[in-house]
């Protein structure tokens, strides 16, 4: 998307991650009023329009989360669906409306629970109407297959693939958004349960709950709010997986490797330049290829790249600062939201505890969504914002 | 006023096969996949895509694939589906005409390798809603 005019980013809100018994909407109006009041908007009014990402709480979650706010009315409030991608494709949205002149201000908002109705003990799939799924098709499954081929062509091992978790959560450990950050061993992480060969449980991301909001505004609106540190937006960027059933490398990802192309290109701002990465890991070995397929390394390098510590404090690019989803767990509908959020709260120096230093400048997300058969993924929604002060 | 009788819909009958599309079962022949030939543009397509993506042809020849593929990649899957046991297996088996298939495996989990060679067969992957067991198409060691 050509960005028609500047965009920035006001005031972002995230909720603590994890079990709730707060319901999606409590979840969501939480995430949404703390953007608001971080953004100095002091009436419903000034909401333009509001997109709200969800995966499986129903119908009508937009409106549901935004009634109590008092947003509802001539207000477009608009319900995103696309698995993980959706609360950044809402962001994306809100961004769309304020690029091109139809609102001074929108909302994105990504809010879920999935353990309130969720069965534990099962895996998360397409739709029964896939031909995959039909054959016992997970997603679990897909990225597992990823990583046995991964391990079979470079000769890298599982607790190769266990330094993603260790890294990442040791990233998360004085979050208090991320539940699951700490320091982990290597035995700790692979002699946890298999899920799906060679994906242990520490090795895959929790279900839990949460809630992640953002909210974007023009340049005049930015002033009139008198927001202090402005964060501009760079490139956003929404793709759509490309269809085949021809043998292709799961090696690398055909859809990320298209998306984040397209955003370097968008925000002339190049894979070398970007100081921190929230990236779609919801298992170890995709954040492994993701490295690659966003060229922060060469294709093979990766591991090379996350051994020389070229992806934590200090290195080239600090990937999962807030933790990652391997230490947020992964509310399908929330997580691209909330890692939006994080990363505005890095450039603004507010992560105490797990603050990058320097404090970065740019930082791009990336989150894929769901699986279909003859695709890698189904969607991808990418990111990249700076500081503007 | 006389009682309205009721008639209970007699169900329709199970499908044991996950769909006739996909795959045929000769009589003492072996089992092979259908693929789908476009008439227009010639792309070749297992399952059937309809329209052809590629040129939006809507006439197909269909192909019997070949039954031996090379296994590109597997899993042991522990945590799975609602309503499936686990362990099972899944793989993407790659076929000579240029096609990839998704299946799930025939065998025992912790024996199958990259880039070996399987082949097609046929057994149950999952049961239906009325909790028969469905047949399909699955691949087994070579």
């Amino acid at each position: 998307m050509k960005l028609q005019r500047d965009v920035y980013i006001a005031g972002v809100g995230e909720t603590v991650f994890g079990k709730h018994k707060m319901d999606y909407d409590e979840l969501g109006r939480n995430a949404a009023f703390q953007a608001i009041k971080t953004s100095n908007i002091d009436s419903p009014g000034m909401i333009g329009s509001a997109y709200v990402g969800n995966a499986h709480n129903g119908i009508v979650t937009g409106q549901t989360i935004f009634k109590d706010l008092g947003v509802c009315g001539a207000t477009p409030i608009i319900n995103v669906e696309s698995a993980c991608s959706a609360g950044a494709m809402a962001v994306h949205l809100a961004i769309k409306d304020v690029a091109y002149g139809l609102t001074e201000l929108s909302m994105g908002v990504g809010a879920e629970n999935h353990t309130l109705r969720r069965k534990s003990g099962t895996a998360f799939m397409p739709a029964m109407n896939d031909i995959e799924t039909v054959h016992g098709g997970v997603m679990t499954g897909k990225y597992a297959m990823r990583a046995t081929r991964y391990m079979y062509e470079t000769g890298a091992t599982i607790e190769d693939l266990a330094l993603i978790t260790q890294k990442s959560r040791r990233h998360g450990k004085n979050n208090p958004h991320a539940p699951f950050g700490g320091d982990y061993t290597i035995e700790e992480i692979i002699d946890s349960r298999m899920i799906a060969y060679p994906l242990t449980l520490h090795q895959c991301c929790g279900i839990v709950d949460g809630a992640g909001a953002v909210v974007v505004c023009s340049k005049e609106m930015m002033k009139k709010l008198g927001i202090e540190k402005p964060v501009k937006v760079r490139g956003s960027v929404v793709t759509s997986g490309p269809y085949h059933n021809r043998p292709r490398d799961i090696t690398g990802d055909d859809i990320t490797e298209m998306t984040s192309e397209m955003l370097y290109e968008e925000s002339g701002i190049g894979p070398k330049d970007v100081d921190i990465l929230e990236l779609h890991d919801a298992f170890t070995i995709a954040e492994l290829l993701y490295y690659e397929c966003m060229q922060l390394c060469g294709k093979g390098e990766g591991l090379k790249f996350l051994r020389d510590g070229q992806a934590t404090y200090g290195g080239q690019c600090v990937v999962s600062p807030r933790g990652g989803m391997l230490s947020y767990g992964h509310p399908i509908g929330a997580s691209g939201a909330a890692q939006i959020a994080a990363n505005v709260k890095q450039l603004r120096g507010e992560c105490n505890g797990y603050q990058v230093e320097p404090i970065p400048k740019v930082a791009m997300s990336h989150v894929t969504g769901g699986g279909l058969s003859g695709t890698e993924h189904a969607a991808c929604t990418m990111h990249m914002i700076t500081a503007d002060w | 006023m006389a009682e309205k009788k009721k008639v209970k819909k007699e169900k329709e009958p199970d499908i044991t096969f996950y769909h006739p599309d996909l795959l045929a079962v000769p009589e003492n022949e072996p089992p092979y996949l259908k693929g789908y030939k476009c008439k227009k543009c010639g792309q070749l397509d297992f399952p059937k895509v309809a329209p052809c993506p590629n040129c939006w042809g809507e006439e197909f020849e269909m192909v019997p694939l070949s039954r031996k593929g090379i296994l590109y990649s597997f899993s042991d899957l522990y945590i799975g589906q609602p309503g499936l046991e686990t362990p099972y297996i899944c793989g993407y088996i790659d076929l000579p005409e240029n096609v990839r298939i998704f299946a799930m495996l025939k065998g025992e989990v912790n024996t199958f390798k990259c880039d070996e060679e399987v082949e097609l067969t046929t057994g149950q992957i999952r049961m239906n809603a009325d909790g028969l067991p469905i047949t399909s198409y699955m691949f087994q060691k070579a």
